[in-house]
């Protein structure tokens, strides 16, 4: 068994793909790109595809990744090529390189998100009404949001999962850019820190609009940032 | 701001996120051709009126697709009818209809290309229409709209429709659709028409002048749209119903439809591909992102059916049996699973079992594929044993059901409908797919054939009942603790232009759900699930299967008061259509009730499908009479008048293989 992790992004026109398709578009590019993809045994064998984290529809990413496995070892520089020629327009492929067994998965890795969010204004707010809406909505120790999950609404407290935050405008819109927690510690979305600094800092804008970017996927060790490629 | 650049901002800032299954709308899919406007003579969007998931599991589409396509001064788009909720959030935000590809809007295209697949999907059609701001009826519109075409398999009797349409093609649409595209391509180059074709939209004239029969006003000058239809008209294969009148007695009788103009055919004569194998296909193919239906490669391995089933409309109208040899199929399979990455490639047809190399081709699909985990599929198969063992053989990559349709319950009403199955090919047949481990499958039937009784129907219970003691027994013996599940579904029986049930009623309503309320009561094994077609779709697509052009103001007043999706149960609103009838002063039950005699003129006798009325009268009296027909592949010619008429004959690849075994 031989394993690759991908850095990719995810672009128009598909960002409307939801993780399940996502997955597809990969199985069906390796096997138009004469990848050898590797197959779980059993009655229906299937690819083992795991992404390092669900990204929500319709949300445009920059750093994404994925562990494929393959049935045998190619030059991982070869996969990199072939694979982009027959990926689906809007899907970049950045880099490969080979897992070294014992890895840990990439999933269990990843632990920081970083996002650009941009919502349009509802009032005429200036770059220092903005800057001050979110030293006062930081201020806040606790940050309650709402959640629907399986089992109806649940209510979550996200501060603690918010490790940066910094504002601006642009046209009539404002710009959030964010590093959030991620993965099995818990997830914090980019939407959550736009209720909760518009909810505590007292900033309104059209939620129906927003547009949000994922900028990367990160592992923190201590202080550091790493990239799931620079783990390798 | 260009329209398409506004569509796609709109598109992409607001509305997407706010819709079901977004990647209905977004193109973008492997393979997708995307062509410059401006370098091309002709456009054409494909427009399917049902969802994309089921719109692109259509074999036709994909095939006209890329024949299109690949012609370099010819474009052709996709278009599918929105879910209820994106043209909600379209009309709200005044977005017309537009392309998959380019996001422009409809209005922009030279030919807009409907698909007649199903009658349920007519009402989508006017939708479409209205969505993309263009004129519903034929006679409304004028020199700056696009020509509103349609084919596919409804076409054997499109008169309800007809007043919607301005060409209609009649037949297997590779032949015919690149000719028409040409004409009209040739047609522009001379005279500039359309006025709001490719590229030059918005000059459309909004005033026009009152036509002089309904007194609805058309959109500017359309003398240039009849020269260009006149033209048209002369393809064989091409009808122009605003060329052709019906014409009715005082009390509303059919007397029959004649041509209007000099020099447009009498009878419209479909056109079909006569060697399969040198026919267009595809090598590529698109590649959805979200599920469809038929997610898989296609491969078509024959066309047609000569069982002569006196139901089936798709064995009527697609004979004779022509078939790709096996050496073109292999190569096929092997481009397509390399352009497209599919995992599986299903071999279609109407009956692929019968294909006279499917056991070789079979093997050597397997032999090429496997390794890289691509597997089979065979979406129909007959009730023997043969097609349990290639079933069996095709299994070896994935697993797939095993549907059987035997139609009828006893052997009197399966000879009736030239079902060519015996009660023993169906326990055989059910005994070689428990044996080879199958623990379930699925029974077809139908009911509310002609001559069916309470026996009949006591027929499908106990052939349900039989098969479920059978499979039980069979697991026993292997130990195996599951338990059977057999389904059971029942369709209604619809009659279908051109078949040889045409002149037959369909069953009332209420005794279809009186016969659908018996086989719930006698269906109650746990082991057997049961489920049956709304009866009331099936009434309404028995009125539009015969109907004629009446029935346009009904179908035209029924979308008015909001129908759309009535192919979809939770969208079907039958009350509404009833009212719709009512305030026409049409009545449905005339249509659907009615028996025709022999000699009553048909409202689609002037679209020539190559099968004989003789013919099909005496497929109607052998029938009454119980009298089996053999298959013309096995047996000598029934005589159905197709080879003859449009100049084929049957085309058959393989040498042992008899596609029938002793029945039949
Ligand atoms: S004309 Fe004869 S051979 Fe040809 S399809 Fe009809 S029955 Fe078969």
């Amino acid at each position: 068994m031989f394993r690759v992790r991908i850095a990719f992004s995810k672009q128009d026109p598909v960002r409307w793909l939801s993780h399940l398709d996502t997955q597809k578009a990969f199985e069906r590019a390796m096997r138009r790109a004469a990848i050898p993809l590797a197959f779980s045994e059993g009655f229906n064998p299937h690819p083992k595809i795991a992404f390092a984290s669900a990204l929500a529809v319709g949300i445009v990413s920059f750093g994404e990744y994925v562990d494929i496995d393959l049935a045998e070892s190619v030059d991982p520089e070869a996969v990199k090529e072939r694979l982009q020629k027959a990926m689906p327009e809007g899907f970049g492929i950045h880099g490969v390189k080979a897992v070294p067994p014992g890895t840990q998965a990439l999933m269990a890795a990843v632990n920081r998100a970083q996002y650009r969010l941009r919502a349009p204004l509802q009032e005429p707010f200036d770059e220092a009404a903005i800057s001050e809406a979110l030293t006062r909505s930081l201020a806040e120790t606790s940050w309650l949001v709402e959640r629907e999950g399986k089992k109806g609404v649940s209510t979550r407290e996200i501060r603690p999962g918010l490790f940066q935050l910094s504002g601006s405008r642009t046209d009539d819109a404002v710009l959030l850019e964010m590093l959030v927690q991620t993965g099995s510690e818990g997830n914090v979305r980019p939407e959550e820190v736009l209720e909760a600094v518009c909810r505590y800092g007292r900033l309104l804008v059209d939620r129906e609009r927003v547009r949000i970017l994922r900028l990367g996927l990160f592992v923190a060790q201590g202080e550091r940032l790493l990239t799931p490629m620079d783990v390798l | 701001m260009s329209r398409k650049n506004e569509i796609s901002k709109i598109l992409e800032d607001e509305l997407l996120q706010k819709v079901t299954k977004p990647t209905r709308y977004t193109g973008g899919e492997h393979n997708q051709v995307k062509k410059d406007g401006s370098q091309v003579d002709v456009t054409m969007a494909f427009a399917f009126p049902d969802v994309y998931e089921v719109g692109m599991s259509h074999l036709g589409l994909r095939i006209l697709y890329h024949l299109i396509n690949e012609q370099p001064r010819m474009a052709m788009e996709r278009v599918f009818a929105p879910w209820p909720d994106m043209e909600k959030a379209m009309r709200s935000r005044g977005v017309p209809l537009f392309s998959l590809e380019s996001r422009r809007p409809l209005t922009e295209f030279d030919v807009l290309g409907f698909t007649l697949q199903y009658e349920m999907s007519y009402s989508n059609i006017l939708n479409m229409l209205d969505l993309a701001g263009i004129p519903l009826f034929a006679e409304e519109r004028g020199d700056g709209d696009p020509l509103i075409m349609a084919g596919g398999p409804c076409a054997v009797n499109p008169e309800p429709v007809a007043p919607f349409l301005d060409l209609i093609l009649l037949g297997e649409g590779e032949e015919t659709l690149p000719r028409v595209l040409q004409t009209i391509a040739d047609f522009k180059s001379e005279t500039a028409f359309p006025a709001g074709g490719a590229d030059c939209g918005g000059e459309q004239v909004e005033t026009g002048a009152a036509s002089p029969q309904t007194g609805k006003a058309h959109r500017g000058d359309r003398s240039r749209r009849e020269t260009l239809l006149l033209r048209l008209a002369a393809i064989p294969g091409v009808y122009v119903p605003a060329f052709y009148r019906p014409e009715y007695e005082e009390n509303g009788r059919f007397l029959g439809t004649k041509p209007m103009r000099p020099g447009v055919p009498e009878k419209v004569k479909k056109q079909i591909v006569t060697d399969l194998d040198k026919a267009y296909f595809p090598t590529t193919s698109l590649v959805p992102f979200m599920d469809v239906i038929h997610d898989r490669v296609m491969l078509e391995v024959l066309r047609g059916c000569s069982r002569a089933c006196r139901f089936c409309q798709a064995g009527s109208i697609y004979r004779p049996v022509r078939e790709r040899s096996p050496e073109t199929l292999k190569r096929q399979a092997e481009e397509l699973v390399k352009a497209t990455g599919y995992d599986e490639i299903a071999l279609t047809s109407l009956s692929t079992a019968d294909y006279t190399c499917v056991e070789p081709l079979i093997k050597e699909l397997i032999a090429t594929h496997a390794g890289q985990k691509v597997g089979l599929s065979l979406p129909s198969l007959r009730v023997d044993a043969f097609s349990v063992d290639l079933a069996k053989e095709v299994q070896k990559v994935r697993k797939t059901g095993l549907t059987f349709a035997p139609e009828a319950g006893t052997q009197r009403l399966r000879d009736v409908i030239n079902k060519g199955v015996t009660e023993s090919d169906l326990m055989e047949t059910v005994e070689s797919a428990f044996s080879s481990g199958w623990t379930g499958l699925k029974l077809y039937f139908m009911i509310g054939l002609p001559t069916e009784t309470e026996e009949d129907l006591e027929g499908i219970a106990r052939l349900a009942e039989q098969v479920v003691y059978k499979g039980t027994a069979i697991l026993r013996e292997k130990g195996i603790k599951k338990s059977v599940r057999v389904t059971v579904s029942t369709s209604s029986f619809v009659p279908k232009a051109q078949t040889p049930f045409q002149w037959e009623p369909q069953a009332a309503m209420a005794d279809l759900e009186a016969k659908q309320a018996f086989l719930k009561q006698r269906l109650r094994d746990r082991r057997i699930s049961y489920n049956w077609h709304d009866a009331q779709i099936s009434f309404l697509e028995a009125v539009f299967a015969k109907g004629d052009r009446r029935l346009a103001q009904v179908l035209h007043r029924a979308w008015q008061k909001g129908c759309v999706f009535d192919g979809w149960s939770e969208f079907f609103r039958y009350d509404t259509w009833m009212e719709a009838f009512r305030e026409c002063g049409v009545d449905p039950a005339e249509y659907a009730y009615r028996a025709i005699g022999y000699d009553d003129p048909l409202p689609w006798d002037h679209l020539d499908f190559g099968v004989s009325r003789q013919y099909l009268i005496r497929e109607h009296k052998n029938a009454l009479a119980a009298s089996l027909t053999r298959d013309c592949r096995v047996d000598s010619c029934a005589g159905c008048g197709v080879c003859p008429t449009l100049g084929v004959s049957i085309d058959l690849r393989g040498g042992d293989h008899v596609p029938s075994p002793d029945r039949l």
